[in-house]
């Protein structure tokens, strides 16, 4: 078998959630299993029912949540056995994720450019003022901004918009072999929405990144997934090929699921179909 | 509550719920000495019917949230209202909740206005569990006995398709689509005459965001509220406003009806959203605006979009296209499509 650079075996999470007397025991992810090969760079995107374990299962590949059952594997190296901060870092080097709330995701007293600058030099050996903001510049620009537009800047002086961008830059700093994306566009306009998932495409293309993609967008899921996974109340009911998948969706689930989604268009006669109801 | 004297207790059923004019708001900030000037919002006046879903969509960064915080009078520094007025009819006289008295704009929350911010979910006091906080806002607002309050928040929060069991929990042990539908639930149990809600379903799978939006045009249904909405999502547009404005760069650029918004956009820019949009099972590539967002500290002079703009022309980078009633109900402020109204 060739080398995974992700391998999920039937990993499970178990909560219990409530007060002493009224504490329930929930299974968010389930006995979940995949796996992602080294050769074959792929954007990977989980689809599910909100509360069905997609961030859950999201973070316990990012090693912030270990699991209560079953094993995940990145790149030779079991997630359970990285706990030395050399580890950790290294760990970092190669999976990177970015958050559905930018604004979670900085701190808010820290300038962008500054928090940029320390990250970089936190994974590449000391180098000049001048490398440094060129590397920043350069991961700006891959997501369509620039360092001068950021310089001095704090993250509630930006958009949703423009900060998930920052995040992404931000990402690409340590050239990650995998990038963990939780709702990265939910936030986002429908035109810099496809500039993102382009930009996703482009990583895996370009620079032979993978890419887990969580997201509700049914749409951009099919545009851009190689595979895709659907997830419902902590378990996998169907996986495959995204287009087959999306196109006949097998499991009542996800036939429901693709049933629900709205289509950008107004249907009916001339009248608009939704005038108020007086 | 009570109306004063002078004012009719139920105002003129045509006049709008909400008057928006020339609204101007501003962020001042000065860090270290770098000054910065953003105009987000610039200039916008639109009105909100009675009983109507008023949609707003535009690019990342034009304004939106700025423009909501603004009329729902959640205004901090270095946000600065420079300049318009905000009209509701349950609140005539002042220009603004800014300009109101506290104890007025404690009279209004919750009953007659509800704010849903944009990642809202993060929002919910995060040491209280869900039971104590909808005690907290809504307890006082509603005249019941405590088992029927209960009651009456258990049955609400099944609207949103929330088991009774979350009132236990604490915000972090709900994943993001939950605690964005117990933000809606707790904004919406009082039942407000006006809802202002910016991205509130952006964390929410297809299935549940149905009948969440159901849910909004039920109580919009029942009670005639009005609905002020924010999404990036074109197809929430389609399906649930009646009107849609659409803003670049801090202004509004074109409004109509929702149909006619998707079907004959006028606006370069509404034309370029609407035809951005991707569908599974079409593999037409789509692509991203071209150029960069304007910078709102230092915008294009004249037409904003114009540096963008496939119809630019001279008169473009010279003045700013005013907001023109094309058609009845239609308004664009274009050059291209209401010809160059120069002097
Ligand atoms: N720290 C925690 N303590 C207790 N329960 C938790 C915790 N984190 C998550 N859960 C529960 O685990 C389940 C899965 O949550 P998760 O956040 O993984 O869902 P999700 O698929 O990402 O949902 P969404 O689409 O709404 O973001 C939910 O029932 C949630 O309440
Ligand atoms: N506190 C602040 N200080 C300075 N500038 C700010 C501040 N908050 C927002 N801005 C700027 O104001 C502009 C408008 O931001 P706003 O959040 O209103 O946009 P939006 O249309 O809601 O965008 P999105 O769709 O991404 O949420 C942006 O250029 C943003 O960078
Ligand atoms: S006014 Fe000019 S630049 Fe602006 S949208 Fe119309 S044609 Fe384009
Ligand atoms: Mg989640
Ligand atoms: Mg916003």
């Amino acid at each position: 078998m060739s080398n995974a650079l992700l391998e999920v075996s039937h990993a499970t999470k178990v909560f219990s959630r409530g007060g002493l007397l009224s504490s329930r025991r929930i299974v968010a992810v389930n006995d979940v299993s995949f796996r992602i090969e080294a050769a074959r760079p792929e954007i990977f995107t989980i689809i599910g029912e909100s509360g069905s374990g997609k961030t859950t299962l999201s973070r316990m590949i990012l090693n912030i949540e270990q699991p209560s059952a079953g094993s995940l594997v990145l790149d030779g190296t079991d997630l359970s056995t990285v706990r030395s901060n050399r580890d950790r870092l290294a760990f970092m080097h190669k999976v990177q994720p970015i958050f559905q709330n930018p604004f979670e995701a900085f701190n808010p007293l820290k300038q962008l450019d500054r928090y940029l600058f320390m990250t970089r030099q936190r994974f590449s050996a000391a180098v000049g003022q001048a490398a440094l903001e060129a590397a920043v510049d350069e991961a700006l620009r891959k997501v369509g901004l620039s360092l001068k537009e950021v310089r001095h800047r704090y993250p509630h002086e930006m958009s949703g918009g423009q900060l998930q961008r920052v995040a992404i830059a931000r990402a690409l700093l340590s050239s990650p072999k995998l990038i963990v994306a939780d709702e990265p566009v939910s936030m986002v306009d429908a035109s810099l929405r496809m500039s993102i998932v382009n930009l996703f495409r482009a990583l895996r293309d370009d620079l032979g990144i993978s890419i887990i993609y969580v997201t509700h967008d049914l749409a951009t899921a099919y545009y851009i997934s190689d595979r895709i996974m659907i997830m419902q109340n902590g378990r996998v009911v169907e996986s495959g090929d995204a287009r087959t998948v999306l196109n006949a969706p097998q499991h009542p689930y996800s036939q429901q699921l693709r049933a629900a989604v709205l289509l950008p268009e107004v249907t009916g006669g001339t009248a608009p179909a939704n005038s108020p109801s007086t | 509550m009570t109306a004063s004297p002078a004012l009719p207790a139920r105002p003129d059923a045509a006049a709008p719920i909400l008057a928006v004019r020339d609204l101007k708001a501003h962020f001042r900030t000065n860090h270290f000495g770098v000054k910065r000037y953003v105009k987000a919002v610039d200039g916008i006046s639109f009105d909100v019917r009675r009983g109507e879903i008023y949609g707003l969509a535009g690019e990342s960064s034009s304004g939106k949230t700025t423009l909501i915080k603004t009329i729902a009078g959640a205004i901090k520094p270095p946000l600065e209202v420079v300049g318009g007025t905000v009209d509701f009819a349950f609140l005539p006289g002042y220009g603004g909740l800014h300009r109101a008295p506290p104890a007025e704009v404690a009279r209004i929350r919750w009953r007659h206005l509800s704010y849903i911010m944009q990642g809202s979910m993060n929002v919910l006091n995060p040491v209280r569990r869900l039971r104590a906080t909808f005690a907290d806002f809504a307890r006082s607002h509603i005249d019941a006995s405590d088992r029927q309050f209960e009651q009456a928040v258990v049955d609400h929060l099944a609207r949103v398709k929330l088991d009774a069991s979350v009132l236990t929990a604490y915000p972090h042990e709900l994943s993001g689509g939950m605690r964005q539908r117990a933000t809606i639930a707790l904004a919406t149990i009082c039942r407000p005459d006006f809802i202002i809600a910016d991205e509130p379903t952006t964390a929410l799978d297809v299935v549940v965001q149905k009948d969440v939006l159901g849910m909004i045009r039920g109580i919009q249904r029942e009670i005639g509220s009005s609905v002020l909405f924010v999404t990036h999502d074109m197809g929430v547009h389609a399906h649930l406003t009646d009107r849609l404005g659409i803003m670049y760069a801090g202004r509004l650029v074109e409004e109509a009806a929702t149909a006619e918004i998707f079907r004959r956009p006028l606006h370069p820019y509404t034309r370029h959203l609407i035809s951005s949009l991707p569908r599974i099972g079409d593999d037409i590539q789509r692509k991203g605006l071209e150029g960069s967002p304007p910078s709102l500290a230092d915008p294009p002079p004249g037409c904003r979009f114009h540096p963008r703009c496939p119809l630019a022309m001279a008169a473009c980078s010279e003045r700013v296209p005013d907001m023109v009633e094309t058609e009845p109900d239609h308004r664009v402020a274009c050059f291209a499509v209401n010809g160059d109204q120069a002097p």
